[in-house]
């Protein structure tokens, strides 16, 4: 891709200082984002993704939380220098983002007309009036049925959905370049995900921005990415377009996660689960933080951590062992065509 | 809403009535010679008079249902009886006294609540610097106080020592003013009256003796909403909603007016509620230790004597009191949030 990157995003860390010690929550993560592309970032809870999205906006509580190193660039400024102020006129304007919880996201005392109106009056020269007609609009555009009534509804009166589509509406009042959805569809129904997950492919294309889209399930990068970042303890572990990641996984980790993923057309009676858990934050193991539940962990991987290369055009991973999970596929393929 | 108010006014003489029987039962429980002590004045009465007829006389000795039924014929007649503590009949008793309450608490309610919020929200945005821990040092001995030790407090330093803040309701040149022909008492409220005659000689010394009852019952409600408000918006502010306000490029001084202050109010509604009663109701300690002729010294007095009339009285008031507040809570409930309504 040679078109000119839309965040740049490089070594960034953020840690929270705590009393019980520091917690290495994003440490020393690098990826970029092009116009119009959707960059998926999955893992699992606690390792990250959330935080580095929050990083972006710079909405990191401090204290404890602060960036302690890296940049972010973005339209040629460093985010993590610009002031609050600065800051304020990229939120909801050029970087916008939806949460996982549509159901608490909303204010609840004012009507869902007030909350898109406001980022709108915030960042566009309009009236009230306007500002109201282009609330309305926006509703129609997320698919919400009689928008000219939604529109003076208060949250509580909407489904989860519905109040999705709405936090949607919001984020998007302003034509942001940037929409970060924070596990947009975790909290709703499979079929109302479908929806969403449609609707932001749809919009994506009608607003020409780019869309991070966090998750932990696989299934919805599959469904929206082009690139997927896969995040493991506060790193990136594997990187690369999403047809890849899905045929030839080159980290344990991914691959552990692809395996755990039940498959409709696949009788087992055992879903294979990566052993262990999220090693605790605040005391990571040394070496490769994945070493407590990697297959093939050697003492190498107990001392030294592995960086993030690319072994090939635009797959960049971080582990000392490609060639024996290249091997443990092999197998696994042999055993299959024995079958 | 509107059918929801006129449903608990209508249950409102319900409530009362309950109140009255409840009341009225425990009364009877005090033996009728006792209760006759109401109507004796002094002790060389007690040697000439026939303590028998007297109790026949006022039908002390009467059936419960007797009693109560000439009592509440007189109620429902709008007479209350006769209060001998006060010298007068009893609703005249309460409604001569009304006025010096409300004065008192909506004095200090204003910077009751304006301040508790203010520093509550001030506190809760300065989460764990020194200004929060400051204000929490503050509203924990505000809060733990006893009046009666701060109020003599102030009334020793203010009055005793410096001599500004006199006891009382008004001085005795301000009292003759208002008694006056040409003083017209629109509202009995001293310093609303003062203000309407023009009189600012009555207003300056109205305030005057207002200031420390004021005072001593606003440092232990200001501490008290100070903290409800505090814990109330530290909550609010970690709401995901505050978050998604952020995340819009909303000004932190709005996020914390609009978006966090307006949800975080809630509960704090249900306190000031309770003050507003305690306040209405009459502060016994505060108005005892002032000499401030307020209900809540009324109420003292008629307690002590037995005068079992302004005790009956002043419960139907506190009843009614109670029910129209707990009201007002609740449509304030319904004015903040939108998610309760009122069925």
């Amino acid at each position: 891709m040679s078109k000119e990157k839309l965040i740049d995003v490089k070594n960034l860390a953020t840690y929270f200082h705590t009393e019980e010690g520091t917690v290495k929550a994003v440490d020393g993560v690098s990826f970029e984002i092009y116009p119009g592309e959707t960059l998926g970032v999955v893992g699992e809870s606690g390792c990250g993704k959330s935080v580095t999205s929050l990083s972006i906006m710079r909405l990191i509580e401090s204290p404890p939380g602060k960036i302690e190193r890296g940049e972010i660039i973005f339209n040629n400024k460093d985010l993590t220098k610009s002031t609050q102020k600065d800051m304020r006129k990229i939120r909801g304007n050029d970087i916008s983002m939806i949460f996982q919880e549509p159901m608490t996201s909303l204010n609840p005392v004012y009507t869902v007309g007030d909350q898109i109106m406001e980022a709108i009056l915030i960042h566009k020269d309009v009236n009230k009036k306007q500002a109201r007609q282009e609330a309305i609009d926006m509703l129609t555009k997320v698919g919400i049925p009689l928008p000219e009534q939604r529109v003076d509804e208060y949250p509580h009166q909407l489904s989860g959905g519905m109040r999705q589509r709405v936090m949607i509406a919001m984020a998007l009042s302003c034509d942001p370049q940037l929409l970060i959805a924070d596990e947009p569809t975790t909290a709703l129904d499979v079929t109302i995900q479908a929806q969403i997950l449609e609707l932001m492919n749809g919009l994506k294309d009608q607003f020409g921005m780019a869309i991070m889209m966090i998750t932990h399930d696989l299934g919805v990068i599959a469904e929206v990415s082009d690139r997927v970042a896969v995040m493991y303890a506060g790193k990136i572990v594997e990187y690369t377009d999403v047809e890849t990641l899905y045929a030839n996984p080159k980290h344990p980790y991914t691959w552990g996660l692809m395996h755990s993923i039940p498959h409709i057309e696949k009788d087992v009676d055992r879903l294979q689960a990566i052993p262990g858990s999220v090693p605790n934050p605040l005391d990571f193991p040394q070496g490769c933080k994945y070493n407590t539940r990697c297959p093939f962990a050697t003492d190498k991987c107990r001392e030294i951590e592995p960086e993030i290369e690319e072994i090939e055009e635009g797959h960049q991973v971080a582990c000392w062992h490609v060639d024996k999970l290249e091997e443990a596929k092999a197998k696994e393929k042999k055993k299959k065509e024995k079958k | 809403m509107m059918s929801y108010i006129a449903r608990r006014l209508l249950i409102l003489p319900v409530i009362l009535f309950g109140v009255s029987l409840l009341v009225f039962s425990m009364l009877m429980l005090i033996g009728p010679y006792k209760r006759l002590s109401t109507y004796i004045k002094s002790p060389a009465e007690l040697k000439t008079a026939n303590l028998d007829t007297l109790v026949d006389k006022y039908g002390l000795n009467d059936p419960f249902y007797v009693q109560y039924s000439r009592w509440i014929k007189g109620v429902l007649q709008g007479d209350f009886g006769w209060s001998e503590t006060a010298g007068q009949p009893v609703s005249k008793a309460i409604l001569s006294r009304f006025p010096a309450t409300l004065e008192l608490a909506l004095l200090a309610l204003i910077p009751v609540i304006m301040g508790g919020i203010n520093l509550g929200v001030f506190s809760a945005v300065h989460h764990n610097d020194p200004w929060d821990h400051i204000t929490r040092v503050f509203s924990i001995v505000g809060w733990s106080i006893p009046t009666f030790v701060f109020g003599l407090v102030v009334l020793m330093i203010f009055y005793g020592v410096l001599g500004w803040f006199p006891p009382g309701r008004l001085s005795v040149w301000a009292e003759d003013i208002i008694r006056s022909g040409e003083f017209i008492q629109y509202t009995h409220l001293n310093v609303i009256d003062g203000l309407l005659n023009g009189n600012l000689r009555v207003v300056g010394d109205a305030l005057r003796h207002l200031i420390a009852p004021v005072i001593s019952i606003s440092i232990l409600w200001w501490a008290y909403i100070l903290r409800i408000t505090r814990s109330s918006m530290l909550e609010t502010l970690r709401k995901d909603y505050i978050r998604t306000a952020r995340s819009k490029g909303v000004k932190e001084k709005l996020v914390i007016k609009k978006h966090a202050r307006k949800n975080a109010l809630i509960p704090v509604v249900t306190v000031a509620g309770f003050m507003v009663l305690g306040l209405l109701g009459g502060l016994v300690i505060t108005e005892t230790i002032f000499g401030y002729q307020g209900l809540g010294k009324f109420f003292a007095s008629a307690a002590s004597q037995l005068d079992y009339a302004a005790v009956l009285g002043l419960a139907l008031y506190f009843g009614f009191l109670l029910i129209i507040i707990n009201l007002c809570v609740d449509v304030s409930y319904a004015i903040i949030d939108p998610r309760i309504r009122l069925e």
